[in-house]
């Protein structure tokens, strides 16, 4: 069964309508636009830096870098090639991914690295309490069902390849499966992805 | 029609997992196939719609008010895709230009040690190519000091004991000794970053030279870093920021402790002013 978007096309269009509105004044040099583009994208990019660097002081490291990055090159978003939080998003996972190489690099031992398993715990989410919250927690309701339909074995090798900051050969260790293997669970994992998010989630 | 295992290419360049020569070998196809282009990019969109999984997580109020009071204080000049980057003018410190121009010069002295070195006609000459580069930037650079009216006598001075530091330089015996090493980025939004340190392990002082680095926020600095085994931890080799508009920089650098042998040199991201042990991610190092 297809997972149901939380909110209509022509609702999703909009908010992302008003997004791109907001990234286009930050252009121009709009703090206040800034600020409603940091209220708006804060806590998932801070989410998502945090997952991905099991540290929050580096986690707040990447999104102040992020925002700043945001600042500066608002003039070089384009709405025609992608939404602004998705824009923001790779922003912030190519730069968690960059601090965990980095450190990987240093010699540094990692903290324990992504669990196959993301072990997403529903009673730990703070109340949502703006439509912002909402929004997002809908959104990842939609993308956890639809990742919930697919094999453990592809969504293990997903989630491990989005997060994990690791290389193909590391993720085929960590799962103890051969590269190839590995390769063939993530084609299929993300077309299978492809084809059960609606258009515009 | 697109096979299984360029799908599988498509999948893992989505999610950043190709490099090296499989990720050009890639890049280059999706350049000739718009249907694989138009593939990768439904497939980044799906990749993106995993961070949503992320545990929900809170920031610090306070990242808030550090994010507001980093930008600049006065309000950026409106750019958008479509119009020129607006430029603004650079402040050159008299200082700047006279370690501009022992640079250059110092930057001549090893285009022209290094073509010795080297030793191929072929390689020599590249070398000479980059000498004739070297000098054009340091006319370039004369030209500009006397523009904007910070040549003085005194820079002509120190031009003139830049000459004799080459002939001293040139009085030395093992040319070889000289290290010449290139950095490469390991940042994924800049791959072109990279720089060239010049060490010249009996003058114990270097030269570095930096390009496509991205700027930084006003309380960041990059750091250079040289790594000795004879030492735990790398020495300091100083603190430098881009030049905005190019992401270039020169640091003639000497390193805080004497150094024996280099293995490696690096560049890190660190707090503004440097830091005693290297904290922040490294963005440049040498193999």
């Amino acid at each position: 069964m297809m997972p149901t978007p939380p909110e209509s096309g022509t609702a999703e269009t909009r908010r992302e309508d008003e997004d791109a509105e907001l990234i286009r004044r930050v252009a121009r040099g709009d703090r206040e636009a800034f600020a409603s583009v940091y209220d708006r994208y804060s806590r998932p990019l801070f989410a998502i830096a945090l997952r991905v660097l099991n540290d929050a002081r580096e986690a707040e490291d990447i999104v102040h870098d992020v925002f700043i990055a945001l600042w500066n090159k608002a003039g070089d978003f384009e709405s025609d090639r992608g939404t602004a939080f998705g824009w923001c998003v790779t922003l912030t996972r190519n730069r968690a991914i960059d601090r965990v190489r980095a450190r990987k690099r240093r010699g540094e031992l990692l903290a324990e690295s992504a669990p196959a398993d993301l072990g997403y715990d529903e009673n730990q989410a703070e109340n949502a309490d703006s439509g912002d919250m909402l929004w997002q927690k809908e959104k990842a309701a939609v993308v956890r069902q639809a990742l919930e339909s697919l094999p453990a074995e592809q969504r293990s090798a997903l989630q491990l390849a989005y997060f994990g900051g690791l290389t193909q050969q590391e993720i085929a260790a960590k799962l103890r499966e051969p590269l190839g293997t590995v390769k063939a669970r993530i084609r299929r994992g993300l077309l299978k992805l492809r084809e059960l998010l609606p258009q515009g989630l | 029609m697109i096979d299984e295992r360029t799908e599988e290419a498509a999948s893992l360049y989505a999610l950043d997992l190709l490099d090296g020569a499989e990720k050009s070998d890639f890049e280059s196809r999706l350049r000739r196939d718009p249907s694989l282009r138009a593939l990768v990019e439904e497939l980044r969109v799906s990749s993106t719609a995993l961070a949503l999984l992320a545990p929900e997580a809170a920031p610090p109020d306070a990242l808030r008010d550090r994010i507001m009071a980093s930008l600049p204080a006065h309000d950026r000049p409106v750019r958008t895709s479509s119009e020129p980057a607006a430029v603004s003018p650079i402040p050159f410190p008299f200082a700047v230009w006279t370690g501009w121009a022992t640079a250059a010069c110092f930057a001549l002295a090893t285009a022209y040690l290094a073509s010795l070195y080297v030793g191929t006609s072929r390689e020599l000459a590249a070398a000479r190519d980059l000498e004739s580069v070297a000098r054009i930037d340091a006319e370039s650079a004369r030209q500009l000091l006397e523009a904007e009216r910070l040549l003085a006598q005194a820079q002509v001075a120190d031009l003139r004991n830049a000459r004799v530091q080459i002939a001293n330089l040139e009085r030395q015996a093992d040319v070889a000794r000289l290290k010449i090493s290139s950095l490469a980025s390991l940042l994924s939004d800049s791959p072109h970053a990279q720089a060239v340190a010049v060490w010249n392990p009996e003058a114990q002082e270097g030269v570095l030279s930096v390009s496509n680095l991205p700027a930084l926020p006003a309380d960041r600095d990059y750091q250079l870093w040289v790594i000795d085994p004879q030492y735990p931890i790398p020495v300091d080799g100083g603190v430098f920021t881009v030049e905005p508009a190019s992401g270039d920089a020169h640091l003639h650098f000497k390193p805080k402790e004497p150094i024996k042998d280099v293995s490696k040199f690096a560049v890190s991201l660190e707090r503004k002013g440097g830091v005693a042990k290297a904290e922040g991610p490294m963005v440049l190092i040498s193999p």
